[in-house]
């Protein structure tokens, strides 16, 4: 059994975040990751971030672990990170259960910081099985970790910010990008990142939807069909589109297992895209000494993650004796820095849907 | 509408282009940005303080084009490559754009690329003046480019692809183009009378006078080889092609 004061469950923006500042505070920290080396999904993002300079705006996804690790390096005494571990279980007297290479490991924190992230939403149609049938994150993976394309011509599925932006990556990579659609009348994501594609002669489609994957041993065509402003479908307008790839960027849901195999109180909150722990300003959940931080509490981008995290490991923290000589200083910022991250028009949603979870 | 196409409208780019005046006097940003989102490292970045203090994160820029003299320092720190410079007084016909350019291979500076408009279609060829790829840009080259002084706000992409050159008619008889030429020779077809079998370049009726020359050029350029080294086509008789009842008639004493 492996004793810490906090466990830090995901080693992605919030996570680290989460553990620098829970560390900065005094407590031990174990941060726990499934995958060979921190950072998350930034290890694939190639673009620069958006927010402010205090959520390194401006840099690459890529460089941020970089930065965020200089920054742990400070607290190292206090922090010890555990990769390629998949946190198994969380079990109701606070054991976690953690698989790593090949070993099966107990943990008995004092205190928890959820920062699982989130899992892609897939589509249902038929022939979605097809070998060339990619989620956005693979693409991503493939191409940005491992400089392996995915394919010869990419028709994407969704034009969030993910979408729109794997495809301006799969531009740079040399991929042909077909065209993006999406099944309202506006595209989701930024505006910027929508004009960045298009200037590159990539049609953007609104009021479309695949209904069907052709191919043999593979993808060969997809057929789609015209939406209505309803999202229904206009019957006869299905047209066909060759392509050898399908990347799906349909969204992202909240990692929450962890959380209901705990018992904390969770809620469907359609703005934040799936279930969701309830908690109070300070990301601790019903239970408390459990806390969450980053898409597990509700999809949002990398920059509030980052915030969130930060918060969370401050409040955690404290829940154990650990107060930072700083704690009103600094929980006052980062609420700050995250009220002002969604207090534009984009973050609609976002207050809507923390509106009715936040207590 | 830009929310739906991703292409800014007319209206859009009002509320961002200079005056005519302030054009005239030499280079500008134009901060292409029409949404509210947080993000603000245009305004950090900029040196002279020609971006107003963000009240909110969410702002739009609001830029001082009487402060700001299109260094082109805050392109390379847009997250959303939203902005570019104008220059108007680059050359009497020519303006110049700067772009934010993050694909490989760069454009190499004093050859010709392909302008594109906001949509990617190919509305001029421009000559390549500067590249930029500094350590400070950290990895968004500018690249600027010489575009008629008329498509100075129209222009707002690049590609290397050489459309204006690809289409460009090198037979007129026969409506083929150096496009297709290129491809051919890339093919294989490397002598001027397989591409005359293969396009039918120089079957019409000037009988390849245009055309042959050009192509032996294109041949040598691609294959590293002299003109003077290349064979040219089988000349046949007529040199000209004629009504069958000029020969069916004979000759005058005959």
């Amino acid at each position: 059994m492996i004793k810490t004061d906090i466990a830090v469950i995901g080693g992605g923006p919030a996570g680290i975040c989460a553990a620098i500042d829970a560390a900065a505070s005094g407590a031990r920290v174990l941060l726990i990751d499934r995958n060979s080396q921190l950072g998350g999904q930034l290890i694939k993002q190639t673009h620069m971030f958006f927010g402010s300079q205090k959520q390194h705006a401006s840099k690459r996804g890529i460089d941020i672990p970089g930065i965020l690790a200089e920054e742990m390096k400070k607290y190292q005494d206090k922090i010890e990170v555990m990769l390629d571990a998949t946190v198994l279980g969380l079990y109701e007297d606070w054991v976690l259960t953690v698989e790593q290479n090949g070993k099966y490991k107990k943990i008995a924190p004092r205190a928890i910081v959820v920062a699982t992230g989130a899992s892609e939403r897939f589509p249902a149609f038929p022939n979605n099985d097809l070998p060339g049938i990619y989620g956005a994150g693979a693409v991503q993976t493939l191409m940005n970790v491992y400089g392996v394309l995915p394919g010869e011509s990419v028709f994407m599925v969704g034009a969030g910010n993910i979408g729109l932006i794997v495809s301006y990556q799969l531009l740079q990579a040399g991929v042909k990008v077909k065209g993006v659609i999406c099944r309202s009348p506006k595209y989701g994501g930024y505006a910027v990142h929508a004009s960045k594609i298009r200037r590159m002669g990539v049609p953007i489609m609104p009021q479309h939807r695949v209904i069907y994957a052709h191919g043999k041993e593979k993808l060969e065509r997809i057929t789609l069909i015209k939406l209505d402003e309803n999202k229904k479908e206009i019957p006869g307008t299905e047209f066909d589109i060759e392509t050898d790839v399908l990347c799906i960027s349909t969204g992202l849901t909240p990692l929450g297992e962890l959380l209901w195999q705990i018992g904390c109180e969770m809620k469907f909150i359609r703005e934040l895209s799936g279930h969701v722990p309830i908690r109070n300003e300070e990301m601790e959940t019903s239970i408390p000494g459990i806390f969450v931080a980053g898409d597990v509490a509700g999809i949002e981008e990398a920059s509030s993650a980052m915030v969130e995290g930060r918060l969370a490991g401050l409040c955690c923290a404290k829940r154990l004796g650990f107060v930072n000589p700083d704690f009103d200083e600094l929980k006052q910022d980062y609420l700050k820095q995250l009220h002002d991250l969604r207090s534009g028009p984009e973050g609609d949603t976002i207050r809507k849907g923390l509106a009715k979870i936040v207590i | 509408m830009l929310k739906s196409t991703g292409i800014p409208t007319q209206k859009d780019l009002e509320t961002v282009v200079p005056s005519k005046e302030r054009l005239a006097k030499g280079p500008v940003a134009i901060m292409e940005c029409f949404e509210k989102i947080p993000c603000n490292p245009c305004y950090t970045s900029c040196k002279r303080g020609a971006i107003k203090e963000f009240e909110d994160i969410n702002d739009r820029p609001q830029l001082n084009v009487d402060i700001c003299n299109g260094c082109g320092v805050c392109i390379s720190n847009c997250p959303g490559l939203a902005i570019f410079v104008v220059d108007e007084t680059y050359s009497e016909t020519e303006a110049l754009v700067k772009i934010p350019y993050e694909f490989s291979p760069l454009p190499e500076e004093g050859t010709y690329v392909t302008g594109l408009d906001r949509e990617g279609k190919p509305v001029c060829r421009a000559k390549v003046v500067k590249v930029q790829n500094s350590k400070a840009q950290d990895r968004t080259p500018v690249v600027a480019i010489a575009v008629p002084k008329e498509l100075s706000m129209v222009v707002r992409c690049l590609s290397l692809d050489d459309y204006y050159s690809d289409n460009t008619i090198v037979c007129r008889c026969e409506e083929v183009t150096l496009g297709e030429i290129r491809e051919y020779i890339r093919k294989g077809y490397q002598t001027i009378e397989e591409i005359k079998r293969i396009s039918r370049c120089g079957m019409g009726p000037c009988q390849g006078r245009t055309c042959s020359q050009l192509i032996l050029e294109e041949i040598a350029k691609a294959t590293g080889q002299d003109v003077a080294d290349l064979k040219v086509h089988t000349y046949r008789q007529p040199t000209l092609p004629i009504k069958l009842g000029l020969l069916v008639g004979g000759e005058d004493d005959e």
